[in-house]
């Protein structure tokens, strides 16, 4: 995945390296999550198998799936949300700036 | 990224799989310690906790394992997804 378009100044090796290393420790932490939350919900606790059983498989396969789909949910709703919060905000902000004054 | 930013990202990486994996072991000693450690009137451990112990790690280990696999899956199918919204 590229970040950097035509017509913008070429980036430092320093920003590059960079750029590649907050995106792996992102992707790092997502994968560690993900695995403490579906462990937390679908594993149980009290280890009476060192096996996974099937239900507790097929429960990981589908929080994993889940995780996914709410992070981008959320992702998608914060973005949206803080434009319209903004825009609101924007327009309230002229008509209340008149206050106290 | 040149060869040299690639091994400059290379060694970042190595210093932050040693990281990864101090914490790996400290999560799992924090997780089975609390599943199954709950008897404190002697200071040794019983056969029981050490059993508990041992299925815990075996147990984490495959988890982590299968969560390794489906988030490689979950990530192309983002990755593949986000693709397909740009171009539009």
């Amino acid at each position: 995945m590229s970040f950097f378009g035509l017509g913008r100044p070429q980036p430092t090796s320093a920003e590059k390296i960079a750029a590649v290393e907050n995106e792996l420790k992102m992707m790092a932490d997502m994968h560690n999550r993900m695995t403490r939350v579906c462990s937390a919900k679908c594993v149980d606790k009290t280890y009476r198998e060192s096996d996974l059983a099937k239900g507790e498989a097929v429960c990981l396969d589908r929080c994993s799936a889940k995780f996914f789909d709410v992070h981008a949910k959320i992702f998608d709703q914060i973005q949206k949300e803080t434009t319209e919060r903004m825009a609101a905000a924007g327009g309230g902000g002229g008509g209340g700036g008149g206050f106290g004054m | 990224l040149t060869a040299a930013e690639n091994r400059e990202l290379e060694t970042r990486m190595q210093k932050r799989q040693l990281k990864e994996f101090m914490s790996v072991i400290g999560n799992l000693v924090d997780t089975c310690f609390n599943s199954c450690i709950n008897d404190f009137t002697s200071k040794a451990l019983s056969g029981t906790e050490t059993g508990c112990i041992t299925r815990c790690v075996q147990k984490s280990m495959t988890t982590q394992a299968r969560m390794a696999e489906r988030f490689a899956e979950q990530n192309q199918a983002m990755a593949a997804e986000m693709q397909r919204k740009a171009q539009q």
